[in-house]
């Protein structure tokens, strides 16, 4: 009972952000209500039981890059996007079918295709940080270790473009 | 009420990732554009961390390592974009039409 | 445990409500007659001059750079804490690769002077 209204609760509020995110005009409101879809993913994720994963969510992308996303619009301030007076008419003739296709393609699969459904329980917490050390440590020791080589690569990347032509 | 079942977490995982596609085709403004990315990635990660629960933690984990790329993955695309900002002055997708300035 | 996290959302609902109730308040109990002056931005006395939304210079996105960096190192480095014991020599070995690497390139931005504010 609990968790079907948290879950109703949470996931409206993240797809409302998602489509705001594309209503919005300017770049930070934007940026604002991604922080919003970020914030109720992690609690969708709290109700699935994933601890760590909840957590990440919220020190990395609500936390790192975001700040990242609100600096650049700060930084550009290139205010308002400008469209084009007339939309591509070849944009309105295969986008909007393909977009229906897609949603009922998707859904389709979901209720033919899906998974076995098992009723997500509330308070049954299995990704805590405990079992998540326990994979990362052993199974997934070299993933781990190219991630760093791979977040060295984007800092250096990111310097050098940042800096270029200053 | 209905119970919640991790099928319910699959469609909010596909209502995320198709508005992250909507997004990716009709905006023009690049800072958006690249956020609509990070909605597909996130849309990616309900996914992976609602099958973990079906399956064992490997979800969990990928999820984590996804959230560190998608890290990486924003600092070299807005470099990128400051990069061409000096060139361009304009953050418009539709002006982003040469290879080599 | 579910029960864990009841602290957790007393506090957020308390720190809501201390925010929104101070709002609400001083809405209720204050004084309104604006004029131009009272509404205009407090720049330490002086009179603000030209547009706030100028442009920032880049390397505050250097700053946020080396932020998103060891943001994610921390991340990493919490499953490793809260395992310490059980990894042994093996783990610590593990992570202080992980380290190194990314202390590599905290010293290249360094060296290149991208933490220099001149």
């Amino acid at each position: 009972m609990l968790e079907t209204v948290l879950f109703l609760i949470f996931a409206a509020i993240c797809v409302g952000g998602a489509i705001n995110l594309l209503a919005q005009k300017h770049p930070i409101s934007s940026a604002l209500s991604l922080i919003v879809v970020m914030g109720s993913l992690a609690m969708v994720y709290l109700l699935l039981g994933a601890e760590f994963v909840a957590a990440v969510q919220i020190i990395i992308y609500a936390g790192a890059i975001m700040v990242l996303f609100v600096f650049v619009i700060m930084l550009l301030n290139a205010g308002e996007e400008e469209r084009s007076a007339t939309g591509s008419r070849v944009a309105m003739v295969l986008g909007v079918p393909g977009l229906l296709a897609a949603a009922v393609t998707t859904g389709w699969v979901l209720t033919r295709h899906g998974p076995a459904s098992t009723p997500v329980v509330l308070g049954e917490f299995h990704g805590s940080a405990h079992a998540i050390g326990r994979l990362l440590f052993h199974e997934f020791l070299l993933p781990f270790e190219v991630t760093s080589v791979l977040i060295l690569v984007a800092i250096m990347g990111a310097v050098v473009l940042a800096r270029r032509g200053e | 009420m209905a119970e919640i079942t991790t099928l319910h977490y699959l469609v909010v995982a596909a209502a995320l990732f198709l508005t992250g596609v909507i997004g990716v085709l009709t905006r023009r403004n690049v800072i958006i554009i690249l956020m609509s990315i990070e909605l597909i990635l996130n849309a990616v990660n309900l996914n992976l961390v609602a099958f973990s629960r079906l399956y064992n933690l490997h979800g969990q984990v990928f999820a984590i390592f996804i959230i560190a790329d998608a890290a990486a993955e924003a600092a070299i695309a807005l470099g990128i974009l400051i990069a061409f900002f000096r060139n361009k002055e304009t953050v418009n997708m539709d002006e982003v039409d040469l290879l080599k300035w | 445990m579910p029960q864990n996290y009841v602290p957790i959302f007393i506090f957020l609902l308390i720190a809501f409500l201390i925010g929104a109730g101070t709002v609400l308040v001083a809405s209720l109990i204050r004084p309104n007659n604006p004029d131009k002056v009272k509404l205009m931005p407090y720049e330490c006395g002086i009179d603000p001059v030209d547009s706030a939304r100028k442009r920032y210079t880049v390397r505050f996105y250097i700053v946020a750079i080396l932020f998103v960096v060891f943001d994610v190192e921390t991340v990493f480095l919490f499953p490793w804490a809260v395992q310490f014991k059980l990894l042994g020599l093996f783990g610590f070995v593990e992570m202080m690769v992980f380290l190194g690497i990314l202390i590599v390139g905290y010293i290249w931005i360094w060296k290149k002077g991208a933490l220099e504010w001149i």
